[in-house]
């Protein structure tokens, strides 16, 4: 593109219009928010016209000021594929590794935030990025709720046991199945032995976790006869609640009110060692 | 990499072509790198964020499937 080009572009009402909102894109800072002069200027038209006092401190501020909400919980969705090493094709809905574990670490970090509520809705995906972001958020400081919604299948396991409390729905479904390998096989007995490792990691994640035993969860994920395709088990709602690999059945209300109450539990424990 | 998952893998990974034809930009804004989906001439959809500040993950604007605008590129 030339210098002429460039300068042509510039004064292109869409560039312009471009310009302006890449500027104004990144909402306003806490420090920014609280900025807003209360007073209106000596120029500023009486109070009797409050359409035009709208206006001046529109222009004043470059933008009017949008009330944010200000939530002491975050909440993470994962939903579709988890997606690791490989990105995948456009027709799955992904949950991005990558730009989970920093959202983690920036809930650890914030001081605002005093509790995670985690929701899964997940058909599974890579065993890497499944088992990180299981072990980031059992290694949160703060508080963390899950919840399965639909289904937490396959991988998803291992991130609704790894919260402090899960919720599952009634009619939501985890299915348990072991790992399988697609693929070239070069020797049978390193790739059988690489396998196992892998579903051993798997699983005694869960056994840590919950409260099935790694004995029970092995029971169910080599059981035959109850899913069409593979080997495992459905578990249901409060099926799970039994096996012990969730806490409780419950929706958002009771998910939301658990979290409260750990969040004050964590309150009152801080309050207690300051003391 | 290992697929857990109950979706079979023939359907996760069919269109695997089309992966390697989407062509990525990277546009930068403050400290954050995004990979952009070229969309128009001045915008795009975010694919990736890439920033040295955990709390910029936490903005919905730097959020994946985001549209940006950008300014058009200089090369001359």
């Amino acid at each position: 593109m030339s210098k002429q080009q460039f300068t042509d572009y510039l004064n292109r009402p869409p560039f312009a219009s471009a310009m302006t909102k890449m500027q104004s894109s990144p909402p306003p800072s806490p420090v920014e928010e609280q900025e807003p002069n209360p007073t209106p200027p000596a120029e500023a038209p009486g109070p009797e016209d409050p359409k035009k006092k709208l206006l001046d401190s529109i222009t004043q501020l470059g933008q009017t000021n949008v009330p944010q909400l200000e939530s002491n919980i975050y909440c993470m969705s994962i939903i579709g594929q988890v997606e690791g090493h490989i990105q995948l094709p456009p027709q799955n809905k992904t949950t991005k590794y990558e730009h989970l574990i920093p959202q983690l670490v920036a809930a650890e970090q914030n001081s605002k935030i005093e509790g995670v509520l985690v929701i899964l809705n997940t058909v599974g995906g890579d065993v890497e990025a499944g088992l990180a972001i299981a072990e980031m958020v059992s290694s949160l400081s703060k508080p963390v709720v899950t919840l399965v919604l639909g289904g937490g299948h396959s991988i998803g396991v291992p991130i609704a046991v790894a919260g402090t409390y899960s919720f599952i729905a009634e009619t939501a479904t985890m299915t348990i199945h072991p790992i399988r390998l697609t693929g070239l096989v070069i020797s049978v007995p390193q790739t059988f032995e690489y396998l196992d490792k892998m579903q051993d990691r798997v699983v005694s994640f869960i056994a840590r976790h919950s409260k099935i035993s790694e004995q029970q969860f092995r029971e169910l994920m080599t059981r035959t006869g109850e899913l069409t395709r593979d080997i495992g088990t459905n578990v249901i709602g409060a099926d799970a609640v039994k096996y012990g690999l969730i806490d409780e059945v419950g929706g958002l209300g009771s998910a939301l009110k658990k979290l409260n109450e750990l969040m004050e539990n964590a309150r009152k424990g801080k309050d207690e060692v300051l003391q | 990499m290992i697929l857990h998952s109950v979706m079979p893998s023939e359907t996760v990974f069919a269109n695997m072509d089309l992966v390697e034809k989407q062509e990525l930009k990277e546009v930068t804004f403050g400290h954050a790198t995004m990979l952009v989906e070229q969309t128009g001439p001045f915008e795009g959809k975010i694919v990736r964020l890439i920033s040295p500040d955990p709390q910029d993950y936490l903005k919905p604007h730097f959020a994946p499937g985001q549209t940006v605008q950008f300014q058009p590129e200089w090369n001359s």
